[in-house]
């Protein structure tokens, strides 16, 4: 008999009341060590209600995308002439976008204005600006942290915010934008923390677009020598005789291993990890935590500051430091690193050990699961994603390998309603399915948009935390985010959500979407939820809507009102479509 | 004003200068299926560093009068004397404390026994940097700023209130954030009014667009079950009426922001939303210069606002506990601009009908220099999480101190609070910061 997760919980004592946040490995390791359950009930785990699934369709181009942009259904329906061709053909065209095929995106993001305003020599200055900053050299970007305007040293970020909201509702390349997001929270960094990261955010962009695909060691140490790592993680300031773990640690921690191998309230000395005599332990203690962190003393970013000796050249390069250097041996996961090795030896020894362990594979996996397919991912799944993983983890399409097996399998194309849209995935999808022109006129007065959001919780590029947004459902689900995911839907029907003035015409023209053809409100109604949701409702649900819509005259004539008061309900018919949960899951 | 995200990135003193409003920052409230009675908190966070040596005063201190010939409270009469202090009875070390000329509400509470300081507290972390201080008072771990959670955040997942499943409304904000006590909450909300909780929509068709969410969302998933306590909870607030009479603040009570926060506060718990934990930010603390033009404007907006709330929630002295806090105090010596540097020890003040108050608590350390933190700053001799499990102890019926400070390992309460103590529970629990959150279904 399938056993709803809730009862497990209430049942397991391990996992102290449902409310407390443990990790996955911990709760499955709970579920398991209890004797009430049998290890076919767990794996037997359903959720009691879950949505009937849709076609194909609907599950790739919201799980490997942010929904569907009007046609992009049909698009992919006439990719094969069954289900799974059409997945296949989909998948390897998503695993190899090519840019000059995007033509809208780019046009989108070469065209668009960000204002900016301050006070410039004491007179108000305000410019309508395109986004200079993507495309900027190291040095170009550098200088602009002693422009005395602040506006102007935090720019990229706002910069880079906004092509991230345009690349995802207008590129064709859906899943490489899903990745991108999946790597600038793998290895969040508060892009607000310091102006030497504002500044060069689009540098730390282009890292996650460059391997977002790749090889996940290669990846791993672009991030060690990014300029927004170093200083998110203090790195850039970690030298001998005062270390910084802070880095090392987040590096176990969350970049690599992952919490769930942390043994250090198990074992307090190396040789006690299962594994460790032999020179393979299965996890990591406090221990290698501090020798990672020697081994990553010198690794710095040349900054103009004081380095003992002289000043470090200020441009902002990646610098690898001896004098700064811990020279003597240390050991890692039980792996001796000689003395006197050069910082980038030891620092690439540590890198090499952590992005090779298996552990590290099965975190990754996980998460990528947990990203691509549901909150809680089959076990099957994640052993075979770990498989395809370790077998090309030095292959330099290693991480498209794994998406490979993971958006191939009947796991991806049979589960539906396990994920919720995080508010980014849900606003971008409601832009992408009205087909508004956005932004409207071209020109972002502000960025208002990220900033709504933020108030979800959904911070793009300022989450706090080394940790990165939560990709489980039910910090998304509070009735606060609850009601600004209904709110923000209607907010941005208003001239005043995009700043535009009264005079300029509306956003959404969301009536002259209709057809001709489609002339009562049931046939309005029919065309919007296709349109929006890629199938039908219950009957129940559908006569709600056909009830809106006629506001008593029946569904089976046209809708009563004027002009303006019909383009209202249909604007409003639209966003309620989209508060339904049938349009939140993905 | 709104402290964004964006000024704090700043970094800079002007950004907290700005911050002389005061916000909102975030309210829980109660499980309805919770009885055990708990007290209401309510968090004020004065964010700058406010200058505990100028609020509550070491007047007849030698090396006070020395360090500060301008910018300190004196002993003499505060009637006619506006640089003198109200002299506060039962204070520290026999010396002469007295509250800032402009706080006088603050005394009358103090006399009234509702109000305890506790001075010369603070975090054991020695940072004077605002933003670390404040994240790692905030996260409760003062070793860690990477912690996930914040301290309240962690009290309401160990007594079971941030489940992401709590009927009525959870937590709220006036501001775009909440702050990072309530980092990680799934329940934490943010309102300026009570009444802004509600569907933003069409004037003909918010209703309809109402009615019809309720029997989309009637269904069994998380999802499902998110949407219709969503719509209880806005039903449930716009159906009670605002409480009248409504809260009327003398003019020396100028933040607006502040006021705004207090009245939101003290309607909802009037409402009997089932408020536990809100906390409120007032900024303008950060006197590098010129303290002497905004620090008494500060305190006499904080010691009116905060006496009128108070008195206004007579009914429920019995279960409502404040705490005013600061990130940090500042530097004993006065700046050359008039002002006062980033220092360390601070004060807190705790109000309520459970606080053994009239009385001063804590250790003090005294001003000489060899008994400075740093040679320059007045030492913390109370951590501050030791005035805050002691209410979480006795006022707020939670042992579990491991989960809400985890790496605490004793509990010595100063007995400043009403209340029965449980055994401590300091087992870390989720202290980490993995945020897995289970998803029930």
């Amino acid at each position: 008999m399938p056993v709803s997760r809730r009862r497990f919980l209430k049942a397991s004592g391990a996992v102290s009341a449902a409310t407390a946040t443990v990790t996955l490995a911990q709760t499955q390791g709970a579920l398991a060590a209890d004797p009430a359950f049998t290890a076919q009930q767990i794996a037997e785990l359903a959720p009691a209600a879950a949505p009937d699934l849709p076609q194909i369709a609907i599950v790739a181009l919201n799980r490997m995308g942010y929904g569907p942009r009007p046609g992009d259904i049909a698009t992919f329906n006439a990719l094969g002439s069954t289900p799974s061709a059409r997945l296949t053909a989909y998948v390897n065209q998503q695993l190899s976008p090519v840019d000059s095929q995007d033509s809208t995106c780019n046009t989108k993001l070469q065209n668009v204005k960000l204002r900016i305003s301050y006070t410039k020599n004491g007179s108000p200055f305000t410019e309508d600006r395109t986004l200079t900053s993507l495309n900027k050299t190291l040095a170009q970007l550098w200088a602009l942290r002693s422009d005395p305007a602040y506006e102007e040293r935090v720019r990229p970020v706002y910069e880079v915010r906004l092509a991230t909201w345009l690349r995802a509702v207008y590129s064709k390349w859906q899943l490489r934008e899903v990745m991108v997001e999946f790597w600038h929270n793998h290895f969040n960094v508060n892009a607000f923390a310091d102006q030497k990261i504002s500044a060069t955010w689009p540098l730390y962009d282009k890292l996650m677009r460059q391997h977002w695909g790749g090889n996940f060691r290669t990846l791993l140490e672009g991030v060690a020598q990014s300029i927004a790592m170093q200083f998110y993680l203090d790195n850039a300031s970690n030298k001998t005789g005062g270390p910084n773990e802070n880095y090392a640690r987040e590096l176990f921690e969350l970049h690599t291993l992952g919490s769930e191998n942390y043994f250090n309230a198990l074992y307090d000395n190396w040789r006690d990890v299962p594994g460790a005599t032999a020179g393979q332990p299965i996890g990591y203690i406090d221990e290698d935590v501090y020798e990672a962190a020697r081994a990553f003393t010198g690794w710095t970013i040349a900054d103009g500051s004081w380095n003992g000796s002289a000043n470090f050249p200020n441009t902002g390069q990646f610098t690898l430091y001896a004098n700064w250097h811990d020279r003597f041996q240390k050991r890692v996961l039980a792996t001796e690193l000689q003395h006197d090795q050069t910082p980038l030896q030891d620092g690439q020894k540590v890198l090499n050990l952590l992005a090779y362990h298996p552990g590290t594979a099965r975190h990754l996996c996980t998460k990528l699961c947990q990203r691509l397919v549901a909150d809680v991912p089959p076990q099957a799944l994640i052993d075979r994603a770990v498989q395809a993983w370790t077998a090309n983890q030095t292959k330099p399409d290693q991480i498209k390998q794994t998406l490979k097996v993971i958006l191939l399998s009947p796991e991806f194309a049979e589960s539906w309603g396990q994920k919720v849209k995080r508010p980014f995935e849900l606003f971008a999808a409601f832009l992408r399915a009205t087909q508004v022109d956005f932004p409207p006129g071209g020109l972002f007065v502000d960025d208002n948009l990220s900033g709504t959001v933020e108030r979800t919780g959904y911070r793009l590029f300022s989450w706090p935390t080394p940790i990165g947004h939560p990709d489980t459902a039910t910090p998304w689900l509070s009735s606060n985010v609850m009601l600004l995911r209904w709110n923000i839907l209607n907010d941005m029907l208003g001239r005043n959500f995009w700043r535009i003035p009264d005079a300029n015409p509306a956003p959404f023209n969301l009536r002259g979407q209709i057809p001709v053809s489609a002339t009562t409100s049931r046939q309005i109604v029919d065309f919007w939820v296709n349109r929006l949701l890629g199938r039908t409702l219950a009957s129940n649900l559908m006569s709600e809507l056909y009830d809106f819509m006629s506001q008593g005259s029946g569904p089976d004539v046209p809708p009563i009102g004027d002009t303006a008061d019909l383009t209202d309900r249909i604007n409003y018919l639209v966003t309620l479509i989209c508060m339904t949960p049938d349009f939140q899951w993905r | 004003m709104n402290f964004s995200r964006r000024e704090f990135a700043v970094g800079c003193s002007t950004a907290i200068a700005a911050l002389a409003g005061g916000r909102l920052g975030g309210l829980v409230f109660a499980n309805p299926a919770d009885t055990t009675p708990r007290d209401i908190l309510v968090i004020v966070f004065l964010r700058g560093g406010c200058d505990s040596l100028n609020f509550v005063a070491p007047t007849s201190d030698q090396h006070y009068a020395d360090a500060r010939p301008d910018l300190r409270v004196k002993d003499g009469d505060p009637n006619t004397d506006t640089s003198s202090g109200w002299q506060m009875g039962n204070p520290l070390a026999q010396i002469d404390f007295r509250f800032h000329n402009k706080a006088k509400p603050l005394l009358e509470l103090y006399q009234s026994g509702d109000l305890a300081v506790v001075h010369a507290c603070g975090l054991t972390n020695g940072t004077r940097s605002h933003f670390d201080a404040m994240d790692y008072i905030e996260r409760g771990t003062p070793t860690n700023k990477n912690t996930s959670t914040g301290w309240l955040t962690r009290h309401l997942v160990s007594i079971g209130a941030d489940n992401g499943s709590a009927t009525g409304l959870p937590a709220v904000a006036a501001a775009s954030n909440v702050p990072t006590a309530l980092l990680g909450s799934f329940e934490a909300a943010s309102m300026a009014r009570p009444t802004d909780f509600k569907l933003n929509s069409h004037w003909k068709y918010g209703s309809d667009q109402r009615e019809a969410l309720r029997k989309f969302y009637s269904g069994d998933t998380a999802l499902h079950g998110a949407g219709l306590r969503t719509l209880d909870t806005i039903d449930q607030l716009q159906s009670r009426p605002a409480p009248d009479p409504d809260v009327t603040y003398p003019p020396e009570a100028r933040a607006n922001g502040l006021k705004d926060s207090l009245r939101t506060i003290a309607h909802l718990i009037k409402m009997d939303m089932g408020l536990q934990v809100a906390t409120v930010d007032y900024g303008g603390w950060d006197t590098h210069e010129g303290q002497t033009y905004v620090f008494p404007n500060q305190i006499e907006s904080l010691a009116y606002t905060l006496q009128t709330f108070y008195n206004y929630l007579s009914a429920y002295h019995s279960r409502l506990t404040v705490v005013v806090m600061s990130e940090f105090g500042r530097r004993l010596k006065e700046n050359e601009s008039g002002g006062t540097d980033h220092g360390h020890g601070g004060v807190m003040l705790v109000l309520g009908g459970g606080v053994k108050g009239g009385r001063m608590y804590g250790n003090w350390p005294g001003l000489a220099q060899a008994s400075l933190d740093n040679g320059v700053d007045l030492a913390v001799t109370t951590d501050y999480r030791t005035v805050l499990s002691e209410i979480l102890m006795r006022r707020l019926r939670n042992p579990k101190l491991g989960q809400v400070f985890p790496g605490t390992s004793t509990y010595t309460p100063l007995n400043l609070v009403e209340g029965t103590d449980q055994t401590p529970d300091f087992t870390a629990g989720f202290g980490g910061k993995v945020f897995v959150p289970l998803v029930t279904r």
